[in-house]
């Protein structure tokens, strides 16, 4: 099934735990970009028993680290199955999906099943294309880390695949392979 | 006795590293053209785009390896080190290719901020030339490689079945369809290195004229991962891996070194001859 979600949906997100496993849409709206190492930073945080820097309620983390060009922002995703140990983190503060590329663990998949907060993949290798859909960018924190700083990025048309949906259903077009 | 002067270098290893992160080989686009799973247009824009635009195809553009085979005659005007990674350091700087270098793995990880340092075997042939060879290794990827220790009776079967449990189902996260390059033999470090030099065409009897290449199982081992079906973009459509090159070296009588190197389907690879 093909969808295209034309209107920003970023504030209510209403209708994300509607998508299914495999439906393609461009996705106009917010996305909050970090990777490994802002949340590892965040994850310490919280131990310490700290607030984040950032708010995270109601938002898409976007798992990348973007680099940049003739005045773009060259982003595309990085492996999700590296986060999966900061997915528990991101989803009891307010995390409502994720987009990344790969597959997930199983723990990974229960937690998005639990939260009904879905996991996206982008495609990956694309990033001159990907380029193309950023409309906007800025740092949100932890800028000394460079490509691995959190940003927040408006995209228009961005090319998503629901790989993991709400109800905990996985991507797997001819059956076979688990993807996790 | 030949001379090679530091500036030869940088300016042959500086195109060749733009054109390997911005211009995507003609047999992968030609791979590409004939995909209609998802994602398809966009990964066929991007070609053109980031060709058009000097952007880079990938914003992971990789810690850069370089494979250096000097003739022997041949006098170089600084360590070749010293020049690859200033050419890497400004080329990275000068078209914004992402700095993904962190200065020491476990304690800080601090961003070095040039992505330097680059790792940079050197080799002495037979040869007249100074060739490097080039590869523009992606994080996803590397995480993939994988060494093994075999009994050295283990049958074609059983190194096959053990590559690809070693692989699992973390392929998908090494962006397929990959390339694989497999090591047989030698020692543990020198079957990584050969898993490398797999990851490129061409023959390499110029550098150790006793390895040989392993067709059939590579084709073997293709179709065996294949089977598994995780495809392009882990998307289930298409190949799983474009290709196999399985290099092998004579080893120690109670050894079977395999080492796998995987490369995501961009494959971005180069060679430069300087003389």
């Amino acid at each position: 099934m093909n969808m295209t979600c034309t209107e920003n949906v970023t504030p209510h997100f209403a209708h994300l735990p509607k998508l299914k496993v495999g439906d393609y849409l461009e996705f106009d709206g917010e996305l909050i970009v970090m990777r490994d190492a802002a949340q590892n930073r965040l994850l310490e945080l919280k131990l310490k028993g700290q607030d984040f820097p950032v708010n995270l309620r109601g938002k898409i983390v976007f798992y990348a680290g973007p680099t940049f060009a003739n005045g773009r922002m060259i982003i595309g995703p990085t492996t999700s199955k590296r986060m999966d140990k900061y997915l528990h983190m991101l989803l009891e503060n307010g995390v409502i999906a994720t987009v990344g590329k790969g597959t997930r663990s199983e723990h990974a998949r229960e937690l998005i099943r639990k939260f009904k907060a879905p996991y996206f993949v982008a495609p990956s290798g694309c990033a001159a294309y990907l380029s193309t859909c950023v409309v906007s960018w800025e740092v949100l924190t932890f800028e000394d880390l460079g490509p691995e700083a959190i940003y927040r990025v408006e995209v228009k048309k961005f090319p998503l695949v629901v790989y993991i949906d709400a109800s905990g259903n996985v991507y797997r077009p001819f059956g076979g392979a688990d993807g996790i | 006795m030949s001379f090679v002067t530091s500036k030869e270098i940088y300016r042959s290893v500086q195109d060749e590293l733009v054109r390997a992160n911005t211009k995507a080989r003609e047999e992968i686009r030609w791979y590409f053209q004939s995909y209609r799973g998802p994602f398809w247009r966009e990964l066929n824009e991007n070609f053109s785009v980031a060709e058009g635009e000097k952007l880079p195809l990938c914003q992971d553009t990789g810690i850069v390896e370089f494979f250096v085979f000097k003739g022997f005659r041949i006098q170089l005007e600084e360590p070749i080190e010293k020049v690859l990674n200033q050419c890497v350091a400004d080329v990275y700087s000068n078209f914004g290719f992402r700095k993904s270098i962190v200065c020491e793995p476990i304690l800080k990880r601090v961003n070095t901020g040039t992505n330097t340092p680059s790792v940079v075997h050197l080799f002495e042939v037979e040869t007249d030339m100074l060739e490097i060879y080039v590869l523009v290794k992606g994080g996803g990827s590397e995480n993939l490689t994988r060494l093994l220790m075999l009994e050295p009776n283990a049958e074609v079967d059983e190194i096959i079945a053990a590559v690809q449990s070693s692989l699992g189902m973390d392929i998908a996260n090494a962006c397929p369809p990959v390339h694989i390059g497999v090591g047989l033999g030698g020692t543990s470090d020198f079957a990584i290195l050969l898993s490398r030099l797999a990851l490129f065409d061409g023959d390499f009897k110029f550098f150790r004229p006793n390895i040989v290449e392993y067709n059939e199982f590579s084709e073997k081992l293709r179709e065996k991962l294949n089977s598994s079906r995780v495809g392009i973009q882990a998307l289930g459509y298409g190949d799983t891996v474009l290709k196999v090159r399985s290099l092998g070296f004579p080893t120690h009588i109670a050894a079977l070194p395999v080492a796998v190197s995987v490369d995501c389907f961009l494959n971005r690879i180069g060679r430069v001859k300087v003389r």
